[in-house]
């Protein structure tokens, strides 16, 4: 294991912010997972940091394939972790959001335009990210259609589901867009919560990226069957919204399966308990994403159900 | 004649705990007529006040001068009430997203989605839509009219009676495509971006002198018979930036604690000390920023911890040297 600096952020009032780079074996730029862009992305960090204790062990017994090699950047931004800010407060700048960067631009283009520099010499990119609304996913594969995915290929993570997004203009600025559109076959994994760590979602997303690995001839390494995965598009999600506001108590989860009509939580007035709403699943399938704050505005978009495929 | 004004609830949306994320216009119209409308939206950053002094002076002199008003301007002076109260730039709790990135919304989506959806139905036709900005946190910028450079062809002559001390053509298609003035302009509707420094000593100067654009602005659209300063001459120059290339910005190489010199609205030769970063437990300065070119400096960096990167101002380069 090689551990470098990949760009440092000097600092007056603090230490010096490394941002640090894990490499596994010699030869061409197989594979580069990137942990946290954000500063509260903790399951990110963790996730990397588990990979990199066990690309240790892999490589220690000689599982790197000759002529590959993995590199592991578990944070982007340190600074802001141990802040306790999301962005990067100097600016109040979301590091994804300044892609491909600019070494002579601000703080943020240049961590952004170092970083890329160093990511994009890679065949494969995997980026662990997160939602900007609390809440839990199945863990599964993203990437946007820049006309440039292989969705079949990020079958081989052994997610249950790989999901083709239709970017937005503001997705444009995105390492992930970014990436698609210099060459690397770029994936985001969601890995379950963001803010805390999840173990199960962290041991479904490790094991994830060391099967992709294993698949794609970087490494040699014992890994358990994944999913068959289902290639899915916003076409395939329906929203489930909150018409009124208040205390929401959930009564299904990520991964249920629902019912046409069954009930998926109670909104209750947040002082006399009544309650204001039931919110029903319109269509039969699973819950793809659950908002899980206790608090909800009029609008917010609570779940996301995976419709059933018709068979 | 009296003025006629109503207060309206334009967007609404229910917040968890009994109180309602509402945004409310004020309409201050003649008592018969309109010769058009104008809309004055602020507060999309929470982080930006100087819109509040500026709907206060224009609304002020419309209640002091009622019968020179022959059109409508509607007032909405805070569009982010949440992120204006606790001086944060999001629209805070679980949005935590840019609200000027989320136009034109839709009926059906997020609560921000909805608000800005209901926000463009309300001022979607109007003669004109201005939304005041601030500077941003820690820096100071002249008094400017922003237009992208899609619509600038049709609304550049019509931001001379702005007054602005600087008119910027920016191309910035991926932020202006999900703004409030570029959804406004892509539906047909003029809308501009009027930005005012907040940061200076004393911020009603700097508010008096948009005021004042915005009342000329009424006077050349006869929506106003009031008092109102003279537009610029057709022969007097705005300084404008038309493309990227006439920007220099100058950025520093070390950290520090940024000590600015005072350039801002000067019109600089290079090599004229723009600032100094200072490094307080060794007693050294770190780096003195100089002017690169000679140019306006707009947009210049206050007191402030600064990092490698940093942005310490912006100059219009000088036309021999763009």
């Amino acid at each position: 294991m090689k551990k470098d600096i990949l760009f440092t952020v000097p600092s007056y009032f603090r230490d010096d912010m490394d941002i640090l780079g894990y490499r596994f074996g010699k030869g061409e730029k197989s594979c580069v997972v990137l942990g946290a862009l954000r500063g509260d992305e903790v399951q990110q960090l963790y996730v990397c940091a588990r990979l990199v204790a066990f690309l240790r062990e892999v490589e220690r017994d000689g599982g790197i394939l000759p002529g590959k090699s993995v590199m592991v950047v578990p944070t982007a931004i340190g600074f802001s972790m141990n802040a306790g800010t999301r962005l990067w407060a100097p600016e109040n700048m979301d590091i994804n959001r300044r892609f491909p960067g600019d070494e002579n631009g601000s703080t943020t283009e240049r961590i952004a335009g170092a970083l890329f520099e160093r990511l994009k010499a890679y065949h494969y990119g995997v980026q662990l990210t997160s939602f900007y609304q609390p809440g839990s996913f199945i863990p599964h594969v993203r990437m946007m259609d820049t006309g440039r995915q292989n969705p079949e290929l990020g079958c081989e993570f052994g997610l249950p589901y790989v999901y083709v997004r239709t970017p937005r203009s503001y997705d444009q600025t995105t390492l992930n867009y970014v990436w698609q559109l210099s060459g690397t076959q770029a994936y985001s994994l969601y890995a379950g919560k963001t803010r805390e760590i999840d173990e199960n979602a962290a041991d479904q997303t490790l094991r994830a990226i060391i099967r992709f690995l294993n698949g794609r001839g970087i490494i040699r390494s014992e890994t358990t069957p994944g999913h068959t995965a289902s290639i899915i598009t916003n076409d395939d999600i329906v929203t489930v919204s909150a018409s009124s506001a208040g205390l929401m108590r959930r009564v299904k989860f990520a991964g249920a399966h629902v019912r046409r009509g069954e009930q998926l939580a109670f909104l209750m007035n947040p002082c006399d308990g009544a309650v204001r709403e039931v919110l029903k699943t319109p269509v039969t399938g699973m819950l793809f994403f659950v908002q899980d704050g206790p608090f909800i505005s009029e609008h917010s978009p609570v779940f996301q159900v995976l419709v059933s495929q018709k068979g | 004649m009296a003025v006629i004004r109503q207060i309206t609830t334009v967007a609404s949306v229910a917040m968890p705990i009994e109180e309602k994320w509402t945004v409310r216009r004020c309409r201050y119209m003649p008592g018969e007529g309109a010769a058009g409308r104008v809309c004055i939206a602020t507060g999309i950053h929470g982080d930006e006040m100087m819109g509040q002094l500026i709907a206060f002076g224009v609304v002020s002199r419309i209640m002091e001068q009622q019968e020179h008003l022959h059109g409508i301007v509607d007032v909405y002076p805070m569009l982010n009430p949440l992120g204006l109260d606790i001086g944060e730039r999001l629209v805070p709790a679980s949005t935590r997203l840019d609200m000027n990135r989320a136009f034109p919304g839709t009926p059906d989506g997020t609560p921000l989605e909805s608000v800005c959806y209901q926000l463009v139905q309300d001022m979607r036709g109007a003669d004109l839509v201005l939304d005041i900005h601030a500077s941003t946190q820690n820096k100071s910028e002249l008094y400017e009219v922003r237009l992208n450079a899609a619509s600038a062809a049709q609304l550049a002559a019509q931001a001379r009676a702005l007054c602005p001390e600087l008119i910027w053509i920016y191309p910035d298609k991926t932020a202006y495509e999900a703004s409030l003035t570029g959804a406004l302009c892509r539906l047909g509707t003029p809308a501009m971006i009027l930005e005012a420094d907040e940061r200076r000593r004393k911020p009603q100067e700097i508010a008096g002198r948009v005021v004042e654009g915005i009342f000329c602005k009424l006077r050349e659209m006869g929506l106003w018979t009031g008092s109102a300063v003279e537009p610029p001459r057709a022969q007097e120059e705005i300084p404008t930036i038309r493309t990227q290339e006439d920007v220099l910005r100058v950025t520093c190489e070390h950290p520090g604690v940024y000590v600015p010199e005072d350039c801002i609205g000067e019109w600089v030769r290079e090599g004229r000390i723009l600032g100094r970063i200072i490094d307080a437990l060794e007693g050294v300065v770190r780096e003195e920023i100089k002017a690169p070119c000679a140019g306006l400096v707009f947009s210049q960096r206050s007191y402030s911890a600064v990092y490698p990167g940093t942005l310490i101002a912006r100059l219009l380069k000088r036309q021999e040297e763009a």
